[in-house]
């Protein structure tokens, strides 16, 4: 892995939605890189602008109502910001899969799981694929992602199958076009924890053994734990901490994502007091122009009121709080 | 407090099929304890919660709160009934009523069930939700001028208004940020001390969140309870395989690689047509051909109230341990 060109690389990304009470600064300048084969959490609740990043990065967020105000994204080197929707949606299912939280919402109920796949297949092809071929195709995808059956499942309808097994589906159509970036937003959320463990324990092997470069968006630092080594957390539109998985839980450093890990109740552990997070979300129409969390962290103090941008404190480990300071280390993220 | 008693509850279709939601499940309550009950979809935990409160009418069994029959009590039992036994469920927006401020949502059980009217009833309202944090200028809001914990915050204060005996918890915190759950989570807890007469029955699907509030913690699968006991021993030596694989399927805060992980195979059995012998066999890592799909294990008693409804269940200790 010493190509030094991310597959995926969001720099200085801002976007608006103008609303009838002005604009609604919804992402602030984020900056997020991807090398191949890594898989990166974006970690973050409601509101703080996960999904609406990953969306609008491929022309998937209307604009009006939204507007990208500033930076560049570039998917393996070619800059997508500005390209039409017709080439962007060449990009969209060929290089970059999406995976959602409800798979019965992606599936279309009249049609068979067998057409829908191969008709994606023939799709991402650009209609290159013969029938017969994408058959094939898809029968051996459904094969990778342990489908018990895939012949069988093949003639059945969506409303046949149980949540985890529609889920490995849509994995499978969105991997067979092998797309350079998959991005996977809260994919089990709605699963019952033994099928959510099934479901990623496959997106680990995936990871592993098809070089899968993946975003896994989530609330869950839990969830995305056993699947992503690295760890980017968000909050107000903002990413506060970039950090490899085992520095977020073992040494994280913004208050906020201590705030996250201490709000988490333990099945292993006896905690009789959840540390809670006092207040909520700043209003994004007239954000503060220092750090956004300042006025929710014990640790506030002056110098938060001015805007504070990522700081290096190890390696590999980000985090824009002024509790920090800068120290310059060569070649950061894509060392591995 | 609570007792219930082989109870079933069996929803007939169309098609002539039943569900069977709850299958003989028996369990009680003493007077202040905080149970919790938990299972995936489908095991029939909100069932037995519902029913309880005779939101839904069992099958056949007992069910008593106190010195009442619940499945007996006439309308009038009822409405007193439901004075002593309160619900909270898991969408707080849905539960309020959007053109009542939350104020007057909390005053209409008691003026309904009470005589307090005027100032009295006025401040016992304004001093139940500023002991839950919501202080006096959220009081003439309307739900959708809340956030959604804030709303959970009311409808723990409408429900407590009535000084319940008994409070059943439906999935409190599942619709709740993290960060939020916490919060309420807190609010929960502080129950056990500022409240320590009432007794709640907790049904979640989130084992961190038990662990976290209750004293004894009943794990149901298909219909059916196949281990209960204090929370600690459950969790830290599980002796069915089911509670052992939900227990090492749960998403853990750290990088650490977990040792005990057991993964079942496949999606849990229909409801409308359970496994012949131990409903769980289908899935289960120790099944053996000839006992388990033939022949339904009954509970095995472990200790003072544990116990486990497997055929090994004196045998698995220690197996798949962290």
């Amino acid at each position: 892995m010493m190509d030094s060109t991310p597959i995926l690389d969001i720099r200085d990304f801002s976007l608006v939605f103008d609303t009838f009470d002005g604009a609604y600064h919804a992402i602030d300048k984020v900056d997020l890189s991807l090398a191949a084969g890594e898989a990166v959490a974006l970690v973050g609740e409601t509101g703080c602008g996960k999904s609406v990043l990953t969306r609008a990065a491929f022309g998937l967020v209307p604009s009006p109502p939204a507007r990208i105000t500033s930076g560049s994204v570039r998917l393996d080197g070619r800059e997508l910001l500005g390209l039409s929707d017709r080439e962007l949606r060449g990009v969209r299912g060929k290089d970059v899969a999406m995976i959602f939280q409800d798979p019965m919402t992606y599936l279309n109920p009249v049609f068979r799981i067998g057409t829908q796949l191969t008709d994606a297949i023939r799709a991402q092809s650009g209609g290159k694929v013969k029938r017969a071929e994408a058959r094939d195709i898809a029968l051996g995808m459904l094969e990778k992602v342990h489908l018990p059956n895939p012949e069988r499942q093949f003639k059945a309808y969506p409303h046949e199958l149980s949540g985890g097994m529609r889920q490995r589906i849509l994995i499978a159509m969105a991997l067979a076009a092998k797309p350079k970036l998959l991005i996977a937003d809260e994919p089990t959320t709605a699963l019952d924890v033994t099928i959510q463990a099934q479901i990623l324990d496959l997106m680990a092997e995936l990871v592993e053994d098809m070089g899968l470069t993946m975003i896994m968006i989530s609330h869950d630092l839990g969830v995305v734990a056993q699947v992503c080594s690295r760890v980017a957390v968000m909050y107000a539109g903002k990413i506060v901490e970039d950090a490899p998985i085992g520095q977020i839980f073992d040494a994280p450093a913004h208050p906020y994502t201590k705030g996250l890990l201490d709000a988490l109740p333990h099945p292993f552990k006896r905690v009789e007091r959840l540390a809670s997070i006092p207040g909520t979300l700043p209003d994004l129409l007239n954000p503060p122009k220092g750090c956004r969390f300042a006025q929710r962290c014990a640790s506030a103090h002056a110098a938060c009121d001015a805007p504070v941008g990522l700081r290096r404190v190890a390696p590999q480990h980000t985090v824009a709080c002024t509790l920090f300071e800068d120290t310059p280390m060569k070649d950061p993220v894509h060392e591995h | 407090m609570l007792s219930i008693r082989g109870l079933d509850v069996h929803f007939p279709m169309p098609n002539g099929q039943v569900v069977r939601a709850v299958d003989g499940v028996s369990l009680s309550l003493k007077p202040g304890e905080t149970v919790g009950l938990v299972g995936e979809s489908g095991s029939g935990k909100t069932t037995v919660g519902k029913t309880v409160l005779r939101l839904v009418e069992a099958t056949s069994g007992e069910i008593r709160i106190g010195d009442v029959d619940v499945r007996k009590a006439s309308l009038k039992g009822l409405k007193t009934l439901r004075r002593k036994a309160q619900i909270i469920f898991q969408d707080p927006h849905s539960s309020l009523n959007p053109r009542m401020t939350i104020h007057r949502a909390v005053a209409e059980g008691l003026i309904l069930n009470t005589s307090l009217r005027g100032a009295a009833l006025h401040d016992k309202v304004s001093t139940i939700l500023e002991s839950m944090g919501l202080p006096a200028q959220f009081h003439h809001r309307y739900p959708h001028e809340l956030s959604g914990g804030q709303k959970q915050r009311v409808c723990i204060a409408r429900a407590l208004v009535l000084d319940p005996d008994l409070l059943v918890l439906d999935e409190p915190t599942s619709a709740l940020d993290v960060s939020v759950q916490a919060q309420i989570l807190g609010v929960l807890k502080d129950l056990r001390i500022t409240r320590p007469a009432l007794t709640q029955l907790f049904i979640s699907h989130n084992l961190a969140v038990i662990r976290f509030l209750c004293d004894r913690v009943a794990v149901m699968y298909l219909g059916k309870i196949v281990e209960e006991g204090p929370v600690e021993q459950v969790f830290e030596d599980p002796r069915h395989p089911y509670t052992r694989a939900l227990l090492s399927a749960v998403p853990v805060p750290s990088a650490v690689k977990r040792p005990d992980r057991i993964r079942l195979t496949g999606d849990i059995p229909s409801p409308t047509d359970i496994p012949k012998g131990c409903a769980f066999h289908t899935r289960c890592p120790i099944a053996k051909k000839g006992t388990c799909d033939t022949i339904a294990p009954v509970p095995v008693a472990l200790g003072p109230d544990r116990q486990a409804r497997c055929h090994f269940a004196d045998h698995t200790k220690g197996v798949g341990q962290e």
